[in-house]
C-alpha cells in the first residue's frame, strides 16, 4: 500500500486533467478495446486512482511512465476495468438451445472421432464454462458419444486464476438447482468448491478478443459463447471482435451473444438463426447452407 | 467423463499477404490475406490503398467485410478519400459498407461533408446526411441545416431530419419549421419534423 508523503497529495486526491484522462482512455482502448468517454470519467478515474495508490505513483505522469515499462502493471490496470459479475446457469435458455438445437446440427456434419469444441469468451471466474459442462452432462443424451472440449478465456488474468481454483459463493450458485450443487460442488469453509473432475476438464487461457494476432491460435470451434462483452466496445472494436470470432469458428459454427446484443448490428458475416429456445448467429457453412 | 481438456492451439504465424494470396481464387485465402494486410496498416499505411482498391472488385461478402473492418480502424484521410467514390456504387452492400466505414472516421470525413451534402446525386446526399451523425452535435446541426435550407429532394430532407432528431441543437429549430412548410403534400415529413422539434426542445438544448 502506498504511504503518504508530506507535502504531496495522496493518490485519491490527485487531479486528472482532461488531456491525461483522454490519454489514459486511448491507452486502454489500444490495449484492450475497452472504450470510455467523458460520461464514464468517474468510473475511469476511480480505478486509475486505485492503481496509482497500489503502485505508489504520486502523479499521473509517474503512473503512465510505469505503464510504459511494466507489462504486469498494464495487466493489472486492464483487470481493474473488466466487469466480472456473473453466476451459474445465467441465460439458461441458450444452454437449452445448445442441447436442444445446436449440437444435433453440429454432430450431423462432424466426422466421427473429431471433438466438439466450445469456447466461452469472456469466461470471468469460470461460471459460464463450468455451467456449459454441467448442462451438457445433465441434459445432452449423446454426451458420452463425443469428446467435448471446453475452453474459457478472458483478458483478465486475475479472474482466470479464480476460475481455475473453482471456488464459489452462494450467490454465484443461486440459479443452480440444489441437486446439482450437491452433485458437482463440495462445501468448504471458504465456499463451494467445484468437482475436481470438472475443474480438470475445462482449460482456461488469456485472450483479447480484439487482438487478431492473439486470436490466431483459437480456431475450429463449433460454438462460441461471447455474452455481454461487445456492449463494452465501440463500433471499431466490435467489428474487429466479430471478425476474430468468425475466424475462430468452424463453417456452420454458432455464436451466442448476450440477450441485449445483436450481431446483425455489428457485422454482416453471420446469419441470424431463430431456434425455439434462443436466437443465435451462425457462420455460413456454404453459400446455400440453411 | 466425456469432457476433455486440451490447449486451444498454437499461435499461428501471420497469414500470407502476398499479392498472390490477395488474388487467390479461394475466398478464405483472400480473407486471411486481407486480415494480415489489415493488421499491418499501422506499419504500412499504403496498404489502405491496396485494400480500398480490392473493395470495388471483391465479390465475396466475407472478404469484403474483412476489408471494411480493417479500414474502419484506420482513420487516415486517404482511406476516407478512397472510400468516398463507393458511396455512388450500384451495389447496395458495397455502398452501405462504405458508408458504415466512413461513419467510423468522422475526422477524416469532415472536410468532404459540405461537398457531399450538396452533391448532384440525391442518394449521395442521403448517405452524407447519415455521415454527419458522427460529428459533434453543433457542427452536424449546422451542416444539415445548411443542406435543408436548399434541399429539394424529399427523401434527402427526411434523412437530414432523422439525424437532427438525434443530434440537432436549438439552432436547427427555425430550419426544421421552414422545411415542413415546403413539402405540404408529404405528411410523413411534417411528422418527422414534429418529432425532431420535440426531441430538440425536450433535450433542453
Amino acid at each position: 500500500m502506498a504511504r503518504d508523503i508530506p507535502g504531496q497529495p495522496a493518490s485519491d486526491t490527485v487531479a486528472v486533467t482532461d488531456a491525461e484522462f483522454e490519454r489514459l482512455c486511448a491507452f486502454l482502448y489500444r490495449r484492450s478495446g475497452l472504450s470510455y468517454g467523458e460520461t464514464k470519467r468517474y468510473f475511469v478515474e476511480r480505478r486509475l486512482r486505485d492503481r496509482m495508490a497500489a503502485t505508489g505513483a504520486r502523479s499521473f505522469q509517474a503512473y503512465f511512465g510505469k505503464l510504459a515499462t511494466d507489462p504486469g502493471e498494464v495487466e493489472r490496470l486492464i483487470n481493474a476495468f473488466t466487469v466480472n459479475e456473473t453466476y451459474f446457469y445465467r441465460e439458461e435458455h441458450q444452454f437449452r438451445c445448445l442441447t436442444g438445437s445446436l449440437l444435433d446440427r453440429i454432430v450431423a456434419r462432424k466426422p466421427a472421432g473429431s471433438p466438439i469444441r466450445i469456447w466461452a469468451i469472456p469466461c470471468a471466474t469460470g461460471e459460464e464454462p463450468y455451467s456449459i459442462a454441467i448442462w451438457l452432462l445433465e441434459n445432452w443424451p449423446k454426451v458420452d458419444e463425443w469428446d467435448i472440449e471446453i475452453i474459457g478465456s478472458d483478458i483478465d488474468t486475475r479472474v482466470l486464476k479464480a476460475a481455475e481454483a473453482g471456488l464459489y459463493s452462494t450467490r454465484a450458485l443461486m440459479r443452480l438447482p440444489e441437486v446439482l450443487v450437491a452433485k458437482y460442488f463440495r462445501r468448504t469453509p471458504a465456499g463451494f468448491l467445484i468437482d475436481e473432475a470438472l475443474r480438470g476438464s475445462v482449460r482456461f487461457t488469456r485472450a483479447n478478443v480484439v487482438d487478431a494476432a492473439e486470436m490466431g491460435r483459437y480456431r475450429g470451434f463449433d460454438v462460441v459463447f461471447c455474452r455481454n462483452l461487445l456492449i463494452y466496445f465501440d463500433e471499431v472494436s466490435r467489428r474487429q471482435a466479430a471478425e476474430n470470432i468468425y475466424d475462430s469458428l468452424e463453417p456452420g459454427g454458432y455464436v451466442c451473444l448476450g440477450h441485449t446484443e445483436s450481431m446483425s448490428r455489428i457485422s454482416s458475416l453471420f446469419r441470424v438463426r431463430r431456434f425455439p429456445e434462443a436466437i443465435v448467429y451462425q457462420k455460413p457453412a456454404a453459400p446455400d447452407d440453411d | 467423463m466425456p469432457l476433455v481438456r486440451r490447449e486451444p492451439g498454437k499461435p499461428q504465424p501471420d497469414a500470407g499477404t502476398e499479392a498472390a494470396d490477395l488474388r487467390s481464387a479461394d475466398p478464405e485465402r483472400r480473407r486471411r490475406a486481407v486480415r494480415g494486410l489489415g493488421r499491418a496498416l499501422d506499419r504500412n499505411p499504403e496498404a489502405a490503398e491496396t485494400l480500398t482498391g480490392l473493395l470495388a472488385t471483391e465479390p465475396d461478402p466475407t472478404v469484403r467485410e474483412a476489408i471494411l473492418s480493417s479500414l474502419v480502424g484506420h482513420h487516415d484521410p486517404r482511406t476516407a478519400q478512397a472510400l468516398l467514390p463507393l458511396l455512388r456504387s450500384q451495389d447496395a452492400g458495397l455502398r452501405n459498407g462504405a458508408s458504415e466505414a466512413l461513419q467510423a472516421m468522422p475526422d477524416a470525413v469532415r472536410p468532404h461533408l459540405p461537398g457531399l451534402l450538396a452533391d448532384d446525386d440525391p442518394d449521395v446526399r442521403i448517405l452524407a446526411a447519415d455521415l454527419a451523425r458522427g460529428l459533434p452535435a453543433r457542427e452536424a446541426s449546422a451542416l444539415l441545416c445548411d443542406m435543408l435550407d436548399r434541399e429539394t429532394h424529399v427523401n434527402a430532407c427526411a434523412a437530414a431530419i432523422d439525424v437532427l432528431a438525434e443530434t440537432g441543437t436549438p439552432d436547427a429549430l427555425g430550419t426544421l419549421r421552414a422545411v415542413a412548410g415546403r413539402f405540404p403534400g408529404e405528411p410523413f415529413l411534417a411528422f418527422a419534423v414534429s418529432v425532431a422539434i420535440a426531441r430538440i426542445e425536450g433535450s433542453g438544448g
